[in-house]
């Protein structure tokens, strides 16, 4: 009985993992745009797609379209990042909303349309068991593990010490001032944007292997998973967003082993709907950021 | 008529974190009174103008309107059933209807007796309509904003913006008006002709007011009476006279 | 906000002093009335098809119409109460035969109760929050209708719901075949459209438009903007109700699919692009973006794709949709130059 919950509770936390990877992304975009990116899902779904072709056309190994993946994301959210998200630098939150939404769209529905609609099979990945401090668990979940830890540390140093972290945390304070002082906030946002959906890419290339399989929708669901995140998170805030991905990984794998694994997937909007309810800045805030 | 005041407020008390922007500040407004509010910036004016009126919540103190407690109301339900207006610093006015269209919806929550009757479009429905139609063109002429009563408001002027919320606020036949700083940012000839419609509405119509100001100069020509705020409480009360001669006052706006 | 304007419609204009020609607006009604009841008998039934789905998809985005156009929120949550209005339809149909009218107003009444109390805290948050909490509506009644097997009958849905029949005493009518759906439906949008033409012409329509241009001055001169947003959202939730339980009858399945975020995003197409704050935008928008694509048989991922740049085009250049072109339509139409 307590090795399955302590065995549910660390599954929970590499399945927190892959949402905090991706959820990090956007709430660093919400900070500097003041908008949810309601298509950041779909970046994870690009990088999953990227590394599935580089693996079943091009015949590369696991760790190359690791890289293919990310590159090909890279590729799209930089065009997006100069097409559409740089327009919504001081547009009202609704406009966010529809543009944001429209992205979503187009990404989803045009891998669909060229790739099909239907399942495939992801073939990489590391999936032999190691064994932990007496756990089971399979190496692809550790590698999560451990690249989450080390992309929170790595955003924790950057945010606080290069220069790009900076100017990030000063568009999230107050964009006229940047403007003043000559932070040439576009460019902020175009590098944060690229930053947050490279993330997506690459939680989503390292959780394919553990998925098995990879479809057109996917990226949908994760949005659906990340913006209660976000939210929960105190939006705009990295820490925030970690617990709260963590602690949704957890709900969501012992509602999966105790009540039903169809219940899983509302976890999120619950919490979501039920921390708005209770307090209204997020679990992690106290005042309000939106 | 009672000689009880018009709005009494006692010992109200509104802080933010550590910092007390309202400090136990009482004070009343007669009937028929013009009451003025200075004090430096940041000495807790608009707070205190918006815990009165229900856009804050005061965490201590008591506001009672004509008799009636009305502590923790509603801004709206402090509007409707109160008729006690406020105006806001920030000149605001409904930019993308007509200037008629402004106030008639200014005076539509005091003519329908509930929220249900507003969605009717029934004869008594059509008539309530017309005869706030009437009201409001007779405000707009009082107001000189005849000629551009089909204009959207937004496209009006600074000045004329301001006078369309004082048309709106006269619409339900107010008992009392909270102005937050009626002249800011308007020219001289536009200042002359709101100072005028307020002595209007006061002696005419008989509305209370009080309010937020920072040109002595009209708070001398109107004001019977002045309160002044410092770091969120009362410094002094007296007629203008006798408070642009307080030294404390004086120290408080030259130090502040 | 942005995504809204003033049109024509606002309640009550006052019959300008600009120079008055001829008013079209009698011949241009008679007009549109031989066309819409003459259509089954001019264009194919295929054609006839895609105008049922319009105006099927009409009724929730009028109901978003009032929320968006009018009232100023911004809302996701209509494929929920479309989704609400098409089981209760369903179901009633199924296990107890009622009849369409019955079935019609029940999932009306159904959806509007089940929006309160989703309502009341939804609509304390402010405009992002407020949109990913409507979201989440969606997501948990599909959930719901997955898994509330014993009723829902889970992924399998609903099937062969019956067509839609009257009842009256001992007589009774069953609604079979195109033509006579398109007819009903018809009927039903026309009513719908007359509706939210009295609730925006009527006091409260002046309130919500207050509401949408600035909420605060709105509750300074005394409207209770709480109370009429929770209303307007009830309603909006009544329209798309109503609309799930024709969907419903029409394709006689019901399935969790119906709870998803493209019929949300198709209603948030249709306001947006005819044109949100405008009736005749959205009756335009709804004939536009459903009833054209549907009628030239689009592949449902291209024609995701093409309402994804709709709505980036309509964020970014084209922020009125087709409003302003309709308006400067229908003041030819009434005679003001």
């Amino acid at each position: 009985m307590f090795s399955t919950l302590a065995e549910q509770i660390i599954n929970g936390i590499v399945t927190g993992s892959v949402y905090a990877i991706v959820a990090v992304g956007m709430t660093m975009i919400f900070g500097v745009l003041r908008a949810i990116n309601f298509a950041h899902g779909e970046y994870y779904m690009l990088g999953t797609f990227g590394a599935w072709f580089a693996i079943d056309y091009l015949e590369l190994s696991y760790e190359a379209s690791i890289v293919v993946g990310i590159l090909a994301t890279i590729v799209i959210a930089y065009v997006v990042g100069r097409l559409v998200m740089q327009r919504m630098v001081g547009a009202p939150a609704e406009a966010g909303v529809l543009a944001t939404l429209g992205i979503a769209l187009i990404l989803q529905n045009t891998v669909i349309l060229v790739f099909g609609g239907g399942y495939k099979f992801f073939s990489g990945g590391y999936i032999e068991p190691v064994s932990v401090l007496g756990f089971t668990l399979a190496q692809q979940r550790m590698l999560i593990l451990v690249v989450c830890l080390l992309v929170f540390i790595g955003l924790e140093l950057m945010v606080t010490y290069s220069r790009m972290g900076k100017s990030m945390r000063a568009v999230s304070q107050n964009i006229e001032c940047c403007e003043v002082v000559g932070i040439d906030v576009p460019q902020v946002v175009l590098r944060t944007f690229i930053l947050g959906a490279a993330l997506a890419a690459l939680s989503g290339v390292l959780t394919a292997p553990v998925n098995v399989n990879v479809y057109g929708g996917m990226g949908e669901l994760i949005t659906f998973k990340t913006l209660p995140i976000i939210i929960m998170g105190g939006l705009g805030n990295v820490r925030g967003t970690f617990f709260a991905a963590m602690l949704l990984g957890i709900a969501e794998s012992l509602v999966a082993t105790y009540i039903g694994l169809q219940f899983r997937d509302t976890v999120g909007f619950v919490t979501l709907i039920l921390t708005l309810m209770w307090r209204p800045y997020g679990l992690f805030s106290t005042e309000a950021r939106f | 008529m009672s000689t009880l005041p018009i709005l009494e407020i006692s010992n109200l008390t509104k802080s933010y974190g550590a910092v007390k922007a309202v400090n136990d500040v009482s004070m009343h407004i007669d009937r028929g009174e013009i009451c003025g509010l200075i004090g430096p910036n940041g000495s807790g004016k608009s707070t205190f103008f918006d815990c009165s009126t229900g856009l804050g919540r005061p965490d201590s103190g008591k506001v009672t309107l004509d008799g009636q407690d009305i502590t923790g109301w509603s801004l709206n339900r402090i509007a409707r059933e109160g008729r006690m207006l406020r105006s806001f610093q920030k000149t605001v006015v409904f930019k993308a209807l007509d200037v008629e269209e402004n106030l008639i919806i200014a005076g539509q929550m005091f003519t329908f007796p509930s929220l249900f009757s507003t969605f009717s479009l029934g004869r008594m429905s059509r008539q309530r309509v017309t005869a706030l139609r009437e009201r409001a063109r007779e405000l707009i002429r009082m107001a000189g904003l005849w000629d551009v009563r089909h204009m959207p408001a937004g496209n009006l002027s600074g000045g004329q913006q301001k006078l369309i919320q004082f048309a709106s606020m006269l619409m339900p036949e107010p008992k009392i008006i909270l102005l937050d700083e009626p002249m800011a940012g308007i020219n001289p000839k536009i200042i002359e002709r709101v100072v005028e419609t307020i002595k209007y509405a006061n002696k005419s119509l008989g509305v209370s007011f009080l309010v937020i100001e920072h040109n002595i100069d009209v708070v001398t020509s109107i004001c019977e009476r002045v309160v002044v705020l410092d770091q969120g409480r009362k410094l002094a009360e007296g007629t203008p006279q006798t408070i642009v001669q307080n030294q404390q006052v004086r120290e408080a706006y030259l130090g502040g | 906000m942005s995504l809204t304007q003033t049109s024509r419609e606002t309640p009550l204009a006052e019959p300008s002093l600009e120079v008055r020609r001829r008013d079209l607006r009698l011949p241009l009604g008679i007009l549109v009335a031989i066309v819409a009841l003459s259509a089954p008998f001019l264009i194919g039934s295929y054609a006839l098809h895609a105008i049922i789905i319009a105006l099927i998809f009409l009724l929730p985005a009028h109901g978003l119409n009032l929320l968006v156009g009018y009232t100023g929120l911004l809302s996701l949550a209509q494929a929920a109460f479309f989704g609400i209005g098409a089981y209760t339809a369903g179901l009633l149909a199924v296990h107890y035969g009622t009849p369409f009218y019955v079935n019609l107003v029940a999932a009306g009444l159904m959806a509007g109760l089940i929006a309160l109390p989703l309502g009341i805290p939804a609509l304390r948050l402010r405009a992002t929050s407020f949109v990913m909490c409507t979201l989440g509506f969606v997501i948990i009644g599909q959930a719901i209708a997955k898994n509330w097997i014993s009723v829902t009958r889970g992924d399998m849905g609903l099937s062969s719901i019956p067509k839609p029949f009257f009842a009256l005493g001992p007589a009774s009518f069953t609604v079979s075949g195109t033509t006579g759906f398109y007819y009903l439906t018809l009927a039903v949008a026309v009513l719908a459209t007359l509706a939210v033409w009295a609730i925006v012409r009527s006091p409260a329509g002046r309130n919500m438009i207050a509401i949408r241009e600035n909420e605060t001055l709105a509750e300074s001169v005394g409207v209770p903007t709480w109370r009429y947003k929770l209303i307007v959202f009830m309603l909006s939730a009544v329209f798309a109700g109503v609309g799930g339980s024709i969907y419903a009858h029409y394709l006689t399945v019901v399935s969790p699919l119906t709870f998803q975020m493209y019929y949300s995003t198709t209603m948030l197409i249709i306001v947006l692009g005819g044109g949100a704050g405008t009736i005749s935008g959205v009756v335009f928008g709804s004939l536009l973006f459903v009833g054209l694509s549907e009628a030239l048989r689009v592949a449902p991922e291209l024609r995701m794709i093409a309402y994804g740049f709709c709505l980036l085009i309509l964020v970014f250049w084209f922020k009125k949709g087709f409003a302003p072109l309709l308006n400067r339509f229908w003041s030819f139409v009434g005679g003001v130059k």
